[in-house]
């Protein structure tokens, strides 16, 4: 098969955060393949993807999986005997690829700009505190002692913005999805795999989206943990906020055994925690996987965070009946969420919950389909 | 006569808030208060990343010739080289100050930098001003380090009828090569080869030898130096004892063997090794327990010669005059234990290059057969004197060297010794797999491809993958490496793995060089005056430097160099003269120096 090379493609990859002086000292002497506890036969990387950036290998580059099979652990980066960072190298391939797959190209400008997503996060922030602002009723819900969420935001107004939200996202995000299948399967044309393997990989795409059972192989427990805890309380939230939202966002303050109250400690719990432990390894930048940091990240984590605690404000507000500050808290609370999920569930970092799964399974689908070619 | 162009000077580089470096500031000053600099730069003030902007500059200023003065400065001279085109000058017209070139380094070494300023502004070469005076020499010389450098070195002094003395920290003279078993690519026994040699020291009437001795103190000047020699105990007598062996048999101190690089034990007095020179018996304080206690003395009633072993025997310093030191210290081997992933000292079976040489030297513990390593009662690794042989050994390249977390340079001869293993181990064991995972085969040598090529044909499994891990599995060793060329992961399982340790810098460098008045390089080699046409000297008249203290190289390297050391002290002996130090010369005479060395140009023209 021809390949197309790109000689512009390290300088579109170091707009996502690739250093050219990592990818310059790469000698390729594979330790950082070898020395990754996630590559096996057949699936190896990040040295492979290093000398197709040097190549400018474009279109092989985004046909691979392999970036997302990284969890980051930094092992690599830490052996690495040119220093170059091959870690660092693959969460900024990430960046890319999330931006190959996006066919509207707003991925790509919010990465490489920091100005753009800051402006464009301040002005959805502001935006929704002006809705709420222009059509809220808090005049009309004059008595400050008793609390009337479901007055100001009417749950079925709400829960009609999130559906649209989740509408117009699920295209752009389900699109991209598609846009990778192609890329990643169908242009593939050295394996065809068989239907039947899809019904039977998938389980195992499932157990592996719920229990990110293979970062269990990277190093350090804690951190697969946080990752882990902070996934699910969001995918949790998620589901909440959209799918039961009339459940969820309620007038009447439910004992502290009702599933609601604690569901809900659990998931804030997890936001809080997650979102701590990355920004304060972050911050510190001590720990390898944590000392570059991109804009997005730290944009998502603030969000998320934010998120969280205004969450926490909302309740402890509302159970001790002090209805303008769970109003303005509620409007603030939105005003995180709102541009947090329009820029990063398509376009960013959201994105790599699906991505990533994807990916293990194209991979293990292409593993099992020449499993079954060598077993012929 | 034309009047001369204005010059313009650029400092390139900034050593300020570097330790013990050149005050970047101080030389700046220097420079904007010489009449011959029109205009003083440095990156803050002008960045070079624009030949246009400053191709502006030198135009704006009138300037029609450039200085680069820095610790490299050829670095940016190609921008300066495009800037003086756009601005309408001769590109030729770029003089370099490069401090390093002319050994000024440290802070120490701003007098000199200033110097060098100061000569290029006048467009004077700094080797041409510089001229340290020439005084008497005397005709000994001292050699520090009795390794293959150092008794090359000696030899071709002494057989010159020149008095050497030849000063070895250890019992016996040999250093590293005594201790291999083969030497690459030739494949001669290295007893063989260094042995005689070593004979020949020990009998030669114009060296005195000096082992157990160490340098303590260095004081005169170039031609005539005083060296302190630290006479260390050795508690038996050089001249009685007849190394008959007795006083060991029944010693009960134990010391790992320095020349089995620790892989079986010594007494507390010994004898290196067989063919040691001189071939005596010495104590080592540390294992001794009459030293330690105060009780034992069984040596002495065992040692036939009378007197010849006496315990209480002191430390003592002796001086010796010399117009010309060689230091041909030698290295050390890098400490594996540092790369725990490779698992050395947790692993019975993973070996460093040295100690293997050990194994398979038909002279080691194990009489030159191959076996794997075991625990012995006391949960020491220990070689048994009949063992079980390993069915497949790896080679992993590159220990330590070409890694930006230990050292970044290439050791040069890990290589070629491993795959000198490769080919002993084949011949031992022909039916063990042998692999060797190397980063890039570097084989530079003379007949060194040619040899690569033979253990090729040899069936020892070359892979390029650097190895990333090794783990202990079930009494055997789990290698992970990635093969570029036939791309997979190899996973292998082997009985041993040996550790191509990369060279370093002894420990004792920095002290060394500090007692002599030498530098040393980032790494901590010490300094050749030109890495190119000045291989030997050191910026310090009369010291001289021969062998792996200067950078890592092979024994024929080596040798060259510890010949050549021996000419450029034979020269100034010969001559009768020898040239002082530059840093003994005051900056006012470089700088009146350069002034009259331009004027005469001028006038030439």
């Amino acid at each position: 098969m021809s390949q197309r090379v790109d000689p512009n493609l390290m300088k579109e990859l170091e707009s996502y955060g690739v250093k050219k002086k990592d990818w310059n000292a790469c000698f390729h002497c594979g330790n950082c393949t070898a020395v990754c506890p996630l590559t096996e036969q057949g699936s190896m990387f990040p040295r492979k993807g290093i000398r197709s950036m040097q190549m400018g290998l474009k279109d092989k580059l985004a046909a691979g999986v392999e970036p997302w099979l990284c969890y980051y652990c930094g092992d690599c980066s830490d052996t690495c005997p040119r220093d170059a960072n091959p870690g660092e190298m693959m969460m900024a391939l990430r960046r890319w690829l999330t931006s190959v797959y996006d066919w509207t190209g707003l991925s790509g400008k919010l990465y490489r700009s920091k100005p753009l997503h800051l402006a464009v996060v301040s002005f959805l922030f502001f935006a929704v505190l002006a809705v709420f602002f222009i059509f809220a009723k808090i005049p009309l819900l004059s008595d400050p002692a008793n609390v009337q969420l479901n007055s100001f935001a009417p749950v079925h107004v709400i829960e009609l913005a999130d559906h649209i939200m989740l509408a117009v996202l699920s295209f752009f995000l389900l699109s991209n999805m598609l846009n990778m299948f192609i890329k990643v399967v169908i242009k593939d044309k050295s394996v065809k795999i068989p239907i039947h393997l899809y019904f039977k990989e998938v389980w195992l795409a499932i157990w592996n989206f719920f229990t990110q059972w293979s970062f269990r192989k990277c190093e350090g427990k804690l951190y697969w943990f946080a990752h882990l805890f902070l996934m699910l309380s969001y995918m949790a939230m998620f589901s909440l906020i959209v799918l039961f939202l009339g459940w969820f966002q309620t007038d009447t303050i439910h004992p502290i055994t009702h599933p609601q109250r604690w569901i809900g400690y659990i998931i804030t719990a997890g936001l809080i925690f997650g979102s701590l432990y990355f920004m304060i390894g972050r911050a510190r930048k001590k720990d390898r996987k944590f000392k570059f940091s991109h804009h997005s990240d730290w944009i998502w984590l603030f969000l998320l965070f934010m998120i969280a605690i205004t969450g926490i404000l909302i309740h402890i507000f509302r159970i001790n009946g002090m209805a303008h500050l769970t109003y303005y808290t509620y409007a603030l609370h939105l005003a995180f969420e709102v541009p947090m999920v329009v820029t990063f569930v398509a376009f960013s970092k959201w994105s790599h919950l699906v991505y990533r799964p994807l990916a293990i399974f194209f991979a293990n689908l292409k593993k099992s389909t020449l499993a079954l070619q060598k077993n012929r | 006569m034309e009047q001369k162009g204005l010059t313009g000077i650029y400092f390139c580089d900034d050593f300020n808030g570097k330790s013990d470096a050149i005050d970047t500031a101080e030389l700046m000053a220097y420079a904007e208060n010489n009449p011959d600099a029109a205009v003083t730069w440095s990156p803050s003030r002008l960045p070079i990343t624009d030949p246009e902007a400053i191709a502006a500059k030198i135009k704006e200023f009138k300037l029609e010739r450039m200085v680069i003065a820095g610790d490299m400065p050829g670095m940016v001279k190609p921008v300066f080289a495009r800037a003086m085109a756009a601005a309408g000058n001769d590109p030729g017209d770029i003089i370099l100050a490069g401090f390093r070139e002319y050994g000024a380094v440290s802070g120490a070494d701003t007098d000199r930098a200033k110097g060098v300023i100061a000569c290029a502004l006048k467009g004077v070469t700094f080797g041409m001003a510089a001229v340290p005076e020439e005084t008497d020499v005397n005709q000994d010389t001292v050699i520090i380090g009795a390794g293959i450098a150092g008794i090359q070195a000696a030899l071709e002094i002494a057989d010159s009828g020149r008095k050497v003395y030849l000063i070895e920290k250890t019992g016996t003279i040999g250093g590293h090569m005594a201790m291999f078993d083969k030497t690459f690519p030739t494949l001669d026994c290295a007893a063989c080869i260094l042995t005689p040699k070593m004979v020949e020291i020990g009998q030669h009437p114009n060296i005195e030898l000096m082992s157990y001795c160490e340098v303590s103190g260095v004081s005169g000047k170039p031609g005539n130096f005083k060296v302190k020699i630290l006479k260390k105990a050795r508690r038996v007598n050089l001249s009685t004892c007849i190394g008959c062996g007795n006083c060991a048999e029944k010693c009960p101190g134990r010391a790992p063997s320095e020349f089995d690089a620790g892989i079986s034990t010594r007494r507390a007095i010994y004898i290196p090794f067989p063919q040691a020179v001189p071939n005596k018996y010495l104590i080592d304080a540390d294992s001794c327990l009459y030293v330690k206690n105060g009780k034992c003395g069984v040596c002495v009633k065992n040692c036939p010669v009378e007197n010849c072993i006496n315990l209480d025997e002191k430390d003592e310093t002796v001086e010796v005059t010399a117009g010309n030191i060689i230091v041909a210290t030698g290295f050390q081997v890098f400490d594996a234990k540092k790369v725990e992933r490779f698992g050395y000292g947790q692993h019975a079976n993973v070996l460093t290059s040295l100690e293997f040489e050990r194994v398979v030297n038909a002279a080691g513990p194990t009489a030159g057969e191959i076996y794997l390593r075991t625990l012995d009662k006391k949960g020491n690794y220990v070689f048994p004197k009949v063992g079980t042989a390993p069915e497949s050994v790896a080679l992993i390249h590159c220990v330590g060297s070409r890694d930006e977390n230990y050292h970044k340079y290439c050791s040069r001869v890990c290589c070629m010794y491993s795959l000198k293993l490769a080919h002993l181990i084949k011949e031992k064991l022909p039916s063990a797999k042998v692999s060797e995972y190397y980063i890039d085969m570097r084989a530079f040598g003379k007949g060194y491809e040619e040899f690569y090529e033979r253990i090729k044909s040899e069936g020892v499994n070359i892979i390029q993958g650097r190895t990333a891990k090794v783990e202990g599995n079930n009494g055997k060793l789990l290698l992970r490496s990635e093969d570029m060329i036939e791309d997979k992961l190899i996973e292998e399982e082997v009985d041993m793995v040996i550790l191509a340790v990369g060279l370093e810098p002894r420990q004792d460098a920095a002290e060394i060089a500090k007692m002599l008045g030498i530098s040393q390089t980032e790494e901590g080699w010490f300094r050749e005056a030109d890495s190119k046409f000045d291989p030997v000297n050191t910026f310090s008249g009369g010291i001289t430097i021969a062998g792996v203290c200067q950078g890592p190289k092979d024994i024929p390297d080596t040798v060259a160099q510890g010949s050549a050391a021996a000419a450029r002290a034979l020269q100034s002996q010969i001559k009768g003269k020898i040239r002082g130090n530059i840093k003994d010369i005051p900056l006012q005479k470089i700088e009146a120096r350069a002034k009259e060395l331009s004027t005469l140009e001028e006038a030439k023209k």
